[in-house]
């Protein structure tokens, strides 16, 4: 039991706007009113719904790929000492699981999407997430370079297809489909990638990435799932590459969709030395077609390590860059590569991405359809967020970061001339409540009766991102995990999942299939439910 | 200023990291001070006279004597002075260095000037792997300074080096100027396998025929005039590199062509040798 | 004053600051050497006409070029360091580059300025140059047909003088010609200086300015025998023929140094020696000949 004490209460889903009020806690919950209860005193602090992760990368196969390939980095950061309350670990670039909760719990943060699973490593990534704290987690399966699926999209066989979507995600125990460049990476596999959207994928007659993802968002709105589609579009961070986004989002004809990392998909020009932002005109199709979510992806100066399922991309990164490159490949399904970057203010191309993620949060006007991201690692890491919201909050800032810019990146992009800032409602709205609307979790990003207890006090500070990277408490389903910068407890966090209804015979049809085309044995695949901590079965919506 | 004189008095159980054997760290301090420096045993902090009878103060010569094979990380970043060890001596010697001057009469562990900037770090003795070379996961290696090893050499000898001298006078194992970017690597008694692999940039001359690999292509035989000037510059250190067209002459092979690389693998043939062939 | 026969007038030579470089040349042996300097030193006896003005400084022993191969010092002078810096590169690039087997090391290792030698040339090396830091210098290897051309990355520049002279007068042309190479032999002996005209002489001296608005330089004609009857000359009235000594070094010290010898070496039968000026006023460094000769009863 505890009773939170006059602190401003944000709570856009409640349309409470910095209201002086009470929050009462019981069982991990929001309750109306709670009897001599421990109270914290919040007078002078802001209290908000804890923060939810719509699209990151903190768990699996990829991001434990790059913590292998960048132990420079982990030289070079500042570690975790193991004390009685945490585990050793360490941050920087791409931290280790339990470092991973202390760091988004620490910024109060409270529920996390891992945005990219293939089947093949969802037992590892589960293992993975298990051992991030404090936090709840979901997840997203990948199936949109699915060689099963993509073969009954050839034949056409929509409704085996979805049968086999719903058996793969309650294989995986995930929560939610992705789909990353769909068709590229497989066509990848043959050294190819997927440009054209009309345009047939290699090795296929009749599969076009058009229809990959018009058929998976067809699917994923027939099982009900609570997140739409969870889109990566093609020829993802390509000059010019508007004309992919838009069309992808065409495409998609009215059906629900999260588009992810929207600052990777909104680039003019014809080359690197063209590029310019295309976010306003993003922005504008954003604001006219309510089918959509998305997150910024947004871009930070700096070091990163980009990890993604965009294998094509990858090794293009990696020819620019002449750094480091890691390519997997995930039979059958999927692949992913790693290639570790530096976001530099004086190069032209970042300059344009730093400017497009935040163009993107500013010109799309409904807070509750574009989110807080940096596509974590890929953008900058996700304990950077506070430096996001103070360019979001104040304009001074960003005029400041642009100063140093040269005449030629200014040019091409549309900052200069955005006057909005962001208030703490918005705020509020951007980094929980709406990405906890878009991912279908009704007791999630917001404080009213019945709400999971997430919920973090900031002291008021006119430093935006001191505030925000240094909440006073965050409280975890009733619990007060952190206190004035300690780790005060760790509780486990909570495995969200989906398990849409599927006809068992589909199994008799995939059970073949295993034995010809995986190494890994049908009986092997699924992941146990023993494996998932605390599990939590959402419900499936309808989305008539 | 005489020197500070450090004598192991007990041998560590486990590896023991002492940093602080540095002319920067001990330079300004007084023999108390000194006396009270913390040095990592295992997870366990100690203090460096746990382990050191020590004399002097205040000086940036130091010397160390006795037998150092678990003491690791000695003149870690030192940037001036003068260390000389009378014996065997651990892992990480004089890496990240940017000046001064290192001797250890006795042989050195592994990764000895990894990642140095510059100074000069002699090894009477043996010493093991990584010799100047990156470490894992970073981009580069040494990127200045000289370092010269008698005695012989372990594995990755200047892996991904960028610039400075590694002279091995003994034999040095598989895989010396592996992914090398640049500088040189003076192999006076040749190596085992694998020399050169993935080199892109830099150059490995060996006084001895060493095993090549397929991926690197022999050019022509020549005399380098830079080699001249090299051999001036190696002669400061007391090291001999033949370079006269009556002596003999250079085999060049470029590669690794696998990288692909701008590496190059100086081979010398001694006169009779090139006549001969 | 007077040296043997020679009238040694009070007067003095006027001269200017100048940037200057020194280049060290190598090749295999004597000869290469030698087309390499007479290449790199040609066509440069005055910037008024000339990219900079050129010599060979010094024969070098093995044992003093950083390769240990034959090798001569150049000096190269301008009047600032950027025509300087170009002229540089076009004669590094244009002779000393192609002749075979030489390589260019800088000679002025602890000048603070410096222009681009090999930074610049080893382009011509399409991508397959490659660069070698020895002892704290960098060096460029630019592929050629024999091996290597060896080239320092860039070059140091240095304040010297330019314009240091005599001009020796004659009895006949005979008499003249003699003393004027034994003057220029004397010269070339010396450390820091350079005489950049033909053999060390010129029988062209100048004076600023023409009748010819388009010409900033015109002949000596105080100095030409034959103007004599035309124009009030400065010839000795026993002399019929005169030549002049122009000498570039890189301290005024070099240059009196210098100019002593070739006095020296020169006088004796000759009936005058004299300097040219311009009344002083353009010229910083004024070098009296009486008193570069060590005579205390020299003066205005």
């Amino acid at each position: 039991m505890l009773r939170i004490v006059g602190g401003q209460v944000y709570d856009p889903a409640h349309g409470i706007d910095g209201v002086v009020q009470d929050v009462c806690i019981q069982d991990g919950r929001i309750v109306e009113n709670v009897d001599a209860a421990p109270t914290i005193d919040a007078s002078g602090m802001i209290v908000f719904p804890g923060g939810v992760d719509v699209h990151t990368h903190v768990a699996g196969g990829s991001i434990n790929f790059a913590r292998a390939m960048t132990p420079e980095d982990h030289r070079r950061t500042t570690a975790f000492i193991r004390s009685q309350t945490n585990r050793a670990g360490v941050g920087g670039m791409t931290p280790t699981t339990f470092a991973t909760g202390y760091l988004y719990a620490g910024m109060g943060w409270t529920t996390v999407n891992e945005a990219a699973v293939p089947i093949l490593s969802a037992k590892h990534t589960h293992e993975e997430l298990r051992d991030i704290p404090i936090v709840d987690k979901s997840c997203c399966v990948l199936l949109a370079n699915n060689e099963i699926l993509l073969d009954l999209l050839e034949a056409g066989e929509m409704e085996r297809a979805r049968e086999v979507v719903a058996w793969q995600i309650w294989a995986s125990k995930a929560y939610g489909v992705k789909a990353v460049n769909p068709g590229g990476v497989a066509a990848w596999k043959y050294g190819k990638n997927a440009e054209q959207l009309s345009e047939p994928v290699d090795g296929y007659h009749k599969v076009t990435p058009a229809k990959i993802v018009a058929g998976l968002a067809q699917i994923v709105d027939d099982l009900g799932l609570p997140h739409p589609l969870h889109l990566h579009c093609n020829n993802l961070g390509v000059p010019g590459n508007l004309t992919t986004t838009l069309e992808t989002m065409q495409n998609l004809d009215g059906r629900r969709a999260h588009m992810a990392h929207l600052q990777y998909h909104a680039y003019g020009g014809d080359d690197w030395s063209t590029m310019r932002s295309e976010a306003p005109q993003l922005a504008d199709y954003m604001n006219a077609h309510r089918n959509f979510t998305t997150d910024a992806g947004a871009v930070l100066f700096g070091d990163t390590v980009t990890i993604t399922a965009d294998g094509p991309w990858q090794h293009l990164l990696y020819k620019l860059t002449g750094r480091k490159w890691g390519n997997l490949d995930v039979e059958n399904e999927t692949g992913c590569g790693i290639v570790p970057y530096t976001y530099r203010p004086t190069n032209l191309v970042n300059a344009v991405q730093w400017a497009v993620g935040l163009e993107l949060l500013l010109l799309i006007d409904d807070p509750w359809r574009v989110f807080l991201t940096t596509d974590h690692p890929n953008g900058a890491c996700f304990w950077r967020y506070p430096e996001i919201i103070q360019l979001l909050m104040c304009r001074d800032f960003r005029r400041d970061c642009m100063a140093g810019q040269s005449d030629k990146a200014l040019s091409r992009i549309h900052l200069p001339d955005i006057d909005r800032e962001y208030t703490l409602y918005e705020i509020a709205t951007i980094t929980s409540a709406g990405p906890a609307r878009a991912l279908g979790l009704p007791r999630k990003g917001h404080l009213g009766v019945g709400a999971d207890a997430d919920v973090v006090i900031y002291d008021q500070d006119d430093d935006v991102a001191r505030m925000f990277g240094h909440p006073r408490y965050v409280i975890k389903g009733g619990e007060i995990v952190i206190e004035d910068g300690d780790i005060r407890a760790t509780p486990e966090g909570r495995g969200l999942l989906v398990r849409p209804p599927h006809d068992e015979q589909i199994e008799a049809f995939l059970r073949p299939l295993f034995e010809d085309y995986y190494t890994m044995s049908f009986d092997n695949y699924s992941v146990e439910m023993e494996r998932i901590q605390q599990p939590e079965i959402c419900d499936c919506i309808d989305t008539e | 200023m005489s020197a500070i004189r450090l004598t192991l008095k007990e041998q560590p159980g486990v590896p023991l990291e002492t940093e602080v054997l540095s002319p920067d760290a001990l330079a300004d301090l007084a023999h108390d001070e000194i006396r009270s420096l913390p040095v990592q045993l295992g997870k366990r902090r100690r203090r460096l006279d746990d382990f050191f009878e020590i004399e002097g103060e205040r000086s940036d010569e130091i010397e160390v004597h006795g037998d150092l094979s678990l003491l690791k990380w000695i003149g870690r970043g030192m940037s001036r002075g003068r260390l000389t060890i009378h014996g065997n001596v651990g892992m990480h010697l004089g890496a990240y260095m940017t000046g001064g001057s290192i001797e250890v009469h006795g042989d050195a562990g592994d990764w000895v000037g990894a990642e140095m900037g510059d100074g000069l770090i002699s090894v009477h003795g043996n010493a093991g792997g990584q010799i100047g070379a990156a470490y894992r996961g970073s981009p580069t290696g040494m990127r200045g300074g000289t370092i010269v090893i008698d005695g012989s050499t372990g594995l990755e000898v200047g892996m991904r080096m960028k610039k400075g001298t590694i002279v091995i006078g003994d034999t040095a194992k598989d895989f010396a100027g592996l992914q090398m970017k640049g500088g040189n690597i003076v192999l006076l008694a040749g190596a085992e396998l694998r020399t050169g692999a993935w080199m892109i940039r830099g150059t490995i001359i060996s006084l001895k025929p060493i095993a090549m690999l397929p991926t690197f292509r022999l050019a022509r035989s020549y005399n380098p005039e830079f080699l001249r000037l090299y051999a001036r510059f190696l002669s400061g250190l007391g090291i001999t590199l033949p370079c006269a067209a009556d002596e003999g002459r250079y085999d060049l092979y470029s590669g690794d062509v696998s990288v692909p690389g701008k590496g190059e693998i100086f081979v010398w043939q001694p006169a009779e040798a090139a006549a001969s062939r | 004053m007077k040296i043997g026969a020679t009238h040694i007038e009070d007067t003095f030579a006027e001269a200017f600051p100048m940037r200057f470089a020194r280049l060290i040349v190598t090749a295999a042996d004597d000869h290469w050497l030698d087309m390499a300097c007479r290449e790199a030193t040609g066509f440069a006896t005055s910037v008024i006409g000339c990219d900079a003005e050129a010599g060979v400084e010094q024969l070098l022993s093995p044992d003093a070029t950083p390769d240990g191969r034959p090798g001569a010092a150049l000096l190269f002078f301008g009047f600032s360091s950027e025509p300087l810096g170009k002229a540089l590169l076009a004669r590094a690039g244009q002779c000393l580059l192609p002749c075979a087997t030489t390589a260019v090391y800088d000679g002025l290792p602890d000048a603070e300025k410096r222009v681009p030698l090999g930074s610049h040339l080893r382009y011509f090396g399409d991508g397959y140059q490659k660069s070698k830091v020895i002892a704290g210098v960098r060096y460029w290897r630019i592929p050629v047909m024999d091996g290597e051309f060896l080239v320092e990355e860039n070059a140091g520049v240095g304040e010297g003088v330019g314009g240091g002279n005599l001009i020796l007068q004659g009895e006949t042309q005979a008499q003249a010609l003699a003393a004027a190479r034994r003057a220029a032999e004397a010269i070339a002996e010396l450390p820091g200086v350079i005489a950049p005209f033909p053999g060390g002489v010129v029988r062209a001296g100048s004076k600023v300015g023409s009748r010819y608005k388009q010409l900033s330089a015109s002949t000596n004609d105080p100095y030409c025998p034959t103007l004599a009857g035309h124009v009030e000359t400065k010839l000795h009235p026993a002399a019929n023929c005169s030549y002049e000594l122009v000498i570039d070094g890189i301290t005024e010290a070099a240059i009196a140094h210098a100019m002593a010898g070739a006095v020296h070496a020169a006088a004796g039968e000759l009936p005058a020696i004299t300097a040219g000026n311009y009344g002083g006023k353009l010229g910083k460094f004024h070098f009296r000949l009486r008193e570069v000769l060590g005579d205390s009863r020299s003066g205005e």
